[in-house]
């Protein structure tokens, strides 16, 4: 991977045409948008080069409940390795069934989901908690056990997947230090706040290093301070080469953070922008 | 490894957290085998008898008191020349009473009030026991012994151990019948109560399968607790019944051979010990499919 902006930026817009399907006056808006914000430089934006580790074709699913709406509609995109993606729309326009797709808890209705070569509506089922294994998640329910102390819930995402005790004894110790909890180990969900607890349960994701990070509304509950501490922290992760999916509401954090930004209106892909803003309602 | 180990960590959770429903199926897994076991047991009891009575097949011709002695050894060489037979024994009124009042208790002699009611019999063992119909009705046509019958029909005047079985085995198959109905439904409860138990189990359990499930636990590694807390219930279960039917082996049976002398209880310890082997694997089956069956319904990997 290069830092070598000058080079990769043709090459992705070359690629823009086929790839990130997204309809072409809408995004001339965007792009208006972005203009009117200052430009950040951003420097280690990593390059959309290589095979994409996620790729999404032609995906629409369309839930039984309401066989006329669909959840998603005709979403057709790619994720490349070590990118850091704000998801970005309002409730219910899919962001949730997009992050519930990407780890398999459904199965699209149509089109094919690649995760790393492999076709997730394929895939057989007992390998599924394989792909999981590669995919770290974080709600915004943050999802402890209230009976397990901080390091032992970190150490319930190794222990399940039959990791040693020796790789428990070390790399649990390490990521709450790399989350700034390394004082809190023995303190329990309920004695933290909720910065915190998020902090745990990113330290849950990402402790048997995945390539991959989702974050479904990460700081939904969090105030803007924290929001930050967070989003901090989940940059801290990409720099390391993780690739990082953001599901988000927060306006502000999309806009200060000017990552590519993947905006869906009601199951439709409206925008896929590189250094992009939140964008709705202005 | 560890793993196993973790499985039967979280499986003997389960009895401190629900006690009461983990008693429920432990107790209907232990009855439920329990009785199995008897009816076992009592099966081949019954199969002893059965064939002990097939083994002996003889036929009484009962004779009438008026008889003339002549009469009778003419019916006795014409049976001793009949194919199968093996010997043929006379038996007069006096020894049928002694018989009689060595097999019971003296209290229904002493009623008789000195009269005697037997009748007098000509006894055929028979060498084959398959022969016995083609025999007595060889007899019953026997124009001799038409004259000294004792009885009006056929079955009143010759009594052979065909017709003993037959009626032990409508009585076994009744029995067997009722056996089954009653184990059948013992099994449906036991089954029931263990799906219940493991359902609880896996509702108290499924905020942390939900976190299972997104870190990638596999799917057999989920399952895994609840397949080991439905065996181990079961197996608890079979170890009571089998405790308690050797309880009563040891025990009871003893007891039972002596009220009942005329029935064999003469069941070998190793006929025993693959009651109880069934017993376990029965119990195994059935913990497991009751918890499989919760599963499927309740937790989706």
């Amino acid at each position: 991977m290069t830092n070598d902006t000058s080079q990769g930026v043709p090459a992705r817009q070359a690629r823009r045409g086929g790839a990130h399907a997204a309809p072409a006056p809408v995004r001339q808006t965007a792009s208006q948008l972005s203009a009117s914000l200052p430009v950040l430089e951003v420097d280690d934006i990593p390059q959309q080069t290589g095979t994409p580790v996620i790729t999404f074709d032609h995906v629409t699913k369309v839930y039984p409940a309401q066989p006329n709406k669909p959840a998603l509609n005709d979403i057709s995109l790619q994720i490349y390795a070590g990118e850091f993606i704000f998801l970005v729309g309002h409730s219910g326009s899919g962001k949730s069934t997009f992050i519930r797709m990407l780890i398999r808890e459904v199965k699209p209705t149509q089109g094919h989901i690649y995760v790393a070569d492999e076709d997730l509506t394929t895939m057989r089922n007992w390998r599924v908690p394989y792909l999981r294994r590669n995919i770290g998640c974080v709600f915004q329910d943050f999802k402890l056990l209230p009976n397990k102390t901080v390091f032992e819930n970190v150490a319930f995402a190794l222990e399940v997947i039959g990791k040693s005790r020796h790789v428990i004894k070390t790399q649990v110790p390490e990521v709450l230090r790399l989350v700034g909890l390394q004082d809190k180990l023995n303190k329990r969900p309920d004695q933290l706040s909720g910065g915190e607890q998020q902090r745990v349960s990113i330290a849950r994701a990402i402790v048997n290093r995945p390539p991959l990070l989702v974050c479904d509304e990460p700081t939904g509950n969090l105030d803007p301070q924290t929001s930050r501490g967070i989003m901090d922290l989940l940059e801290r992760i990409n720099r390391t080469g993780t690739t990082v999916l953001v599901a988000t509401h927060d306006r502000e954090m999309v806009d200060n953070m000017r990552r590519r930004v993947i905006a869906l209106d009601r199951g439709h892909l409206t925008r896929d922008q590189d250094r992009g803003v939140y964008g709705f309602d202005v | 490894m560890s793993s196993f180990a973790y499985f039967i960590r979280e499986s003997l959770k389960g009895f401190t957290r629900n006690l009461s429903t983990t008693l429920g199926s432990i107790v209907t897994i232990f009855l439920s085998l329990m009785i199995i076991g008897v009816f076992l047991v009592g099966g081949l009891v019954i199969e002893n008898v059965v064939s002990g009575v097939e083994n002996e097949v003889s036929i009484a011709a009962y004779v009438a008191d008026d008889a003339s002695q002549a009469d009778i050894d003419k019916v006795e060489d014409y049976v001793r020349g009949l194919e199968g037979v093996a010997s043929v024994t006379f038996t007069d009124k006096e020894q049928a009473l002694e018989n009689f009042r060595s097999s019971n208790t003296t209290d229904i002699i002493d009623a008789l009030d000195g009269q005697n009611p037997l009748p007098a019999s000509i006894n055929v063992e028979l060498s084959d026991p398959q022969l016995v119909e083609q025999v007595a009705g060889a007899i019953w046509d026997n124009s001799t012994y038409q004259q000294i019958r004792d009885g009006e029909t056929k079955s009143e005047s010759l009594k052979y151990g065909q017709q003993t079985v037959e009626k032990l085995f409508t009585l076994t198959n009744y029995v067997r019948y009722i056996g089954i109905a009653l184990i059948a439904l013992l099994i449906f409860i036991a089954m029931v109560f263990i799906n219940n138990t493991i359902r609880l189990a896996i509702l108290a359990r499924r905020k942390e399968i939900a976190i299972m499930r997104l870190v990638g636990a596999s799917n057999g590694f989920i399952r895994g607790p609840f397949l080991m807390e439905g065996a181990l219930h079961a197996l608890i279960g079979s170890l009571l019944a089998v405790g308690v039917l050797e309880l009563l082996r040891n025990t009871a049976l003893p007891k039972l051979q002596g009220a009942l002398p005329f029935l064999s209880f003469d069941v070998s310890l190793n006929m025993f010990l693959l009651i109880y082997a069934a017993l376990v694997v029965a119990g195994l089956l059935i913990g497991l499919l009751g918890s499989a069956l919760a599963m499927r319904r309740y937790l989706k990997v």
